[in-house]
């Protein structure tokens, strides 16, 4: 499974959707109805997902899944898990 | 006033012209004028018993900017001492056993009088955080927080008590009286009944409905204001307090600088400095210093609170249908109550924690401070520890309570340690830092959910809350290690081992505890029992004065806990620190400290985002919607909050150049 598909599948687990409404373009807010505890809690989830560290305060400002995907993949990368 | 005066008989001619002016005494022998007794300034007055009348030449100033000649109109008057220049005018019944000091003025009252050995309030047990009984606190004049917070909560230690309830029972004493005072330039006004009430000086008694068996303490520079039909007994109300708008209070003692009002109403509780209570109820409460309840529904029972705010409609219930209404509740320092959030106790919060929604659950959260407490739909409490420690919120409050102390005058009952990270908070952060690590290890990933003293706890976010807390941690530590070696280097100290040294005479515990707003190491709290419980403090000035020398000594006994603190957390001795780690350190707290404040404006942007625009621009157009809300709500850039913290983080960066360079060019 890629990057992008465990993200989806993580966001839907957490967030209670059916992951095919899960688009990359799909704003956590706006279109998934994620509230602000339940953006820590995505934060919570990729981390252990992906065995990473996330700066919350720099992860918080991401918008979108697809901005997600881009965000864990460069924490992967950097953290030595690519 | 008796002391200042020297009293003789009524001349002939005296009472002759009192009697033309309406006057009639039960016998004109008994009562007696200070030299300089103007007749002509009593009219309508009967006198009962032995009455002792001042000079009545000077006037009294109004509110209104005029003055009123003092003198007794239309008033019986029974066993009373009146001092030079009071004004007593229109009282309906009679003012009967009180000593009134020079310059007070008695308006349009009906009765006001004392009975015989009345206690003015002191001595009244009030039923504190057990409705039923059990942890009465003894109310006097001079009741701290402190002292009642020993009294209420220490009942394990029956020694304690007993000595505890000797020194107020003593205090008590030292009031009661067959006569009641009225203090110099205090002014009653408008009010039908006042029973066993001192009134202390420049206090303000207007229109009030009832005052029985209390004391209204108040001075020059603390004026005590009691207005507007509210109903009191058995009370004591401290100086620069405020009980108006029809406020109900019943066994309840309101503390420097509380304002109490908007028909709240309040019994058996103890209100510490500068609380605020209007529109709701409390019962049995024990509201620590800055507690703060403004809207109607609102009921606080049966709870221990400081720095508390509760949201409309907040509620708590102590009683299940079984034994009574026996049960409760404990929510430390900060803690603020959500809208319509509801608690069934016993239930205890750590400090500065959110709770919102309807818990019908027991949960016990005190040693995880800073924390989200949201009720789920079954009842059961959710919790995620330490959400709350890098909002604008706890930054705001850190910040304004200091400044909205109401306190006047030299004298200032409580004691109040108002920082918000503190050996207290930081060491309950240490502690749920372990118990959250210990839960992670030895959790399965399978495991969605964690219990935790009967608060739920999503499992995948325990390493999260430890992430938080251990920030905070790290950083409370380096701003005190940094904050102590800059001062040691500005005062010529040139070893780096000299600039970690602690005072020999500073004290140590592991853990701190919040004495009603005073924190200080666990160990002086146990000091200070044993001391009283030996009865080598056996009365409240000792009682007193030990707290302040323990108050005097906190940054001694602060920095003794964060240099034992610092080798736990880093594992590393202090004093055997080089100057590169001395440099290293100062980066690492800049880098933590200012990632802290942009997550405080990062909390403070949300308030200026387009969700928070929702409903601005009333009938306009997006771009109107918009500028409603800049000038309604303003900019970001310019919110004057924002700028203190984008302030903040600058001189952050500042002070941790010139540290780097001092200790470049000093060690």
């Amino acid at each position: 499974m890629d990057i992008e598909q465990r993200v989806k599948k993580a966001v839907a687990r957490q967030l209670k959707i059916d992951e095919h409404e899960i688009k990359p373009e799909s704003d956590f807010v706006k279109d998934l109805g994620a509230e602000s505890i339940q953006s820590i809690e995505l934060i919570a989830v990729f981390e252990e997902e992906f065995d990473i560290e996330m700066d919350e305060q720099v992860a918080l400002a991401v918008k979108t899944v697809g901005d997600a995907v881009n965000f864990i993949k460069k924490a992967m990368q950097e953290q030595g898990k690519l | 006033m008796s002391q200042q005066n020297s009293y003789r008989n009524l001349t002939k001619e005296q009472i002759k012209i009192l009697r033309e002016q309406g006057c009639s005494a039960q016998d004109w022998s008994l009562v007696k004028v200070a030299d300089g007794f103007n007749p002509t300034r009593v009219r309508n007055a009967q006198f009962f018993g032995c009455v002792h009348l001042g000079r009545f030449t000077g006037n009294i100033k109004t509110d209104g900017g005029f003055e009123k000649p003092s003198g007794i109109y239309n008033a019986t008057i029974a066993d009373c001492k009146i001092g030079n220049d009071v004004r007593i005018y229109n009282i309906g019944v009679h003012i009967a056993n009180y000593d009134i000091s020079p310059g007070a003025c008695i308006e349009n009252v009906g009765t006001m009088a004392t009975q015989r050995r009345a206690l003015f309030g002191n001595g009244v047990k009030v039923s504190v955080l057990n409705e039923a009984g059990g942890r009465e606190v003894i109310l006097f004049d001079e009741l701290s927080a402190q002292f009642a917070y020993l009294m209420c909560m220490h009942r394990y230690r029956a020694g304690l008590i007993k000595k505890l309830v000797e020194i107020a029972r003593n205090e008590a004493e030292k009031v009661r009286a067959d006569r009641g005072k009225v203090g110099p330039a205090a002014q009653i006004s408008s009010t039908p009944q006042i029973i066993d009430v001192n009134v202390g000086a420049h206090a303000v008694i207007n229109a009030v409905a009832s005052l029985v068996n209390g004391t209204v303490l108040s001075s020059a520079e603390a004026k005590t204001i009691v207005d507007s039909n509210v109903v009191a007994k058995d009370f004591i109300i401290a100086e620069a307090a405020s009980v108006t708008g029809a406020a109900h209070l019943k066994k309840i003692f309101v503390g420097q600088g509380c304002q109490i009002g908007k028909q709240f109403s309040a019994e058996n509780s103890l209100f510490f400095s500068n609380c605020e209570a209007f529109n709701g109820e409390a019962c049995s409460i024990f509201a620590g210093p800055y507690t703060v309840t403004h809207h109607k529904s609102t009921l606080l029972i049966a709870c221990l609170f400081s720095f508390y705010n509760a949201g409309s409609g907040t509620n708590q219930s102590n009683h299940m249908y079984k034994l009574g209404p026996v049960h409760e509740g404990k929510l430390e320092r900060g803690t603020k109550a959500g809208s319509f959030s509801y608690m069934m106790w016993p239930c205890r919060v750590g400090p500065f924690s959110i709770i919102l929604g309807k818990h019908t659950r027991i949960f016990d959260t005190s040693d995880f401070p800073f924390t989200h407490l949201e009720a789920a739909p079954n009842g059961k409490c959710l919790m995620i520890p330490g959400l709350y420690l890098a909002t604008a919120g706890t930054l705001r409050d850190g910040a304004k309570w200091p400044s909205r102390d109401r306190r006047k005058g030299a004298k200032k009952r409580d004691i109040i340690s108002f920082d918000i990270f503190s050996p207290y908070t930081v060491g309950k952060m240490m502690k749920a830092c372990s118990v959250l690590k210990n839960l992670q290890d030895n959790t399965e990933k399978s495991v969605e959910e964690v219990s935790i003293n009967g608060a739920q706890m999503k499992r995948v976010l325990l390493r999260t809350s430890q992430k938080f807390y251990r920030t905070a941690i790290e950083m409370y530590l380096l701003e005190k290690v940094l904050a102590r070696s800059k001062k040691a280097l500005d005062g010529g100290i040139k070893k780096i081992p000299e600039t970690f040294a602690s005072d020999a005479d500073a004290a140590y515990s592991p853990d701190w505890v919040d004495i009603a707003g005073q924190l200080m190491p666990k160990q002086r709290l146990l000091n200070i029992a044993a001391a009283i419980e030996s009865g080598k403090i056996d009365n409240l000035s000792a009682f007193s004065n030990e707290l302040d020398k323990i108050h005097q000594a906190i940054h001694k006994d602060e920095w003794l806990w964060v240099k034992n603190t610092y080798r736990e957390f880093f594992n590393r001795d202090l004093e055997s620190l080089t100057k590169d780690e001395l440099i290293q350190a100062a980066e690492s707290y800049q880098k933590t400290r200012t990632n802290f404040l942009k997550q405080v404006l990062a909390d403070a942007e949300k308030d200026f985002d387009k969700l928070s625009r929702t409903g601005f621009g009333q009938d306009g157009s997006t771009e109107d919607r918009d500028e409603d809300f800049h000038q309604v709500r303003g900019q970001y850039n310019a919110n004057k909050f924002v700028k203190e913290v984008c302030d903040n983080i600058e001189a952050v960066e500042r002070w941790v150049n010139e540290y780097k360079e001092k200790i470049a060019t000093i060690l």
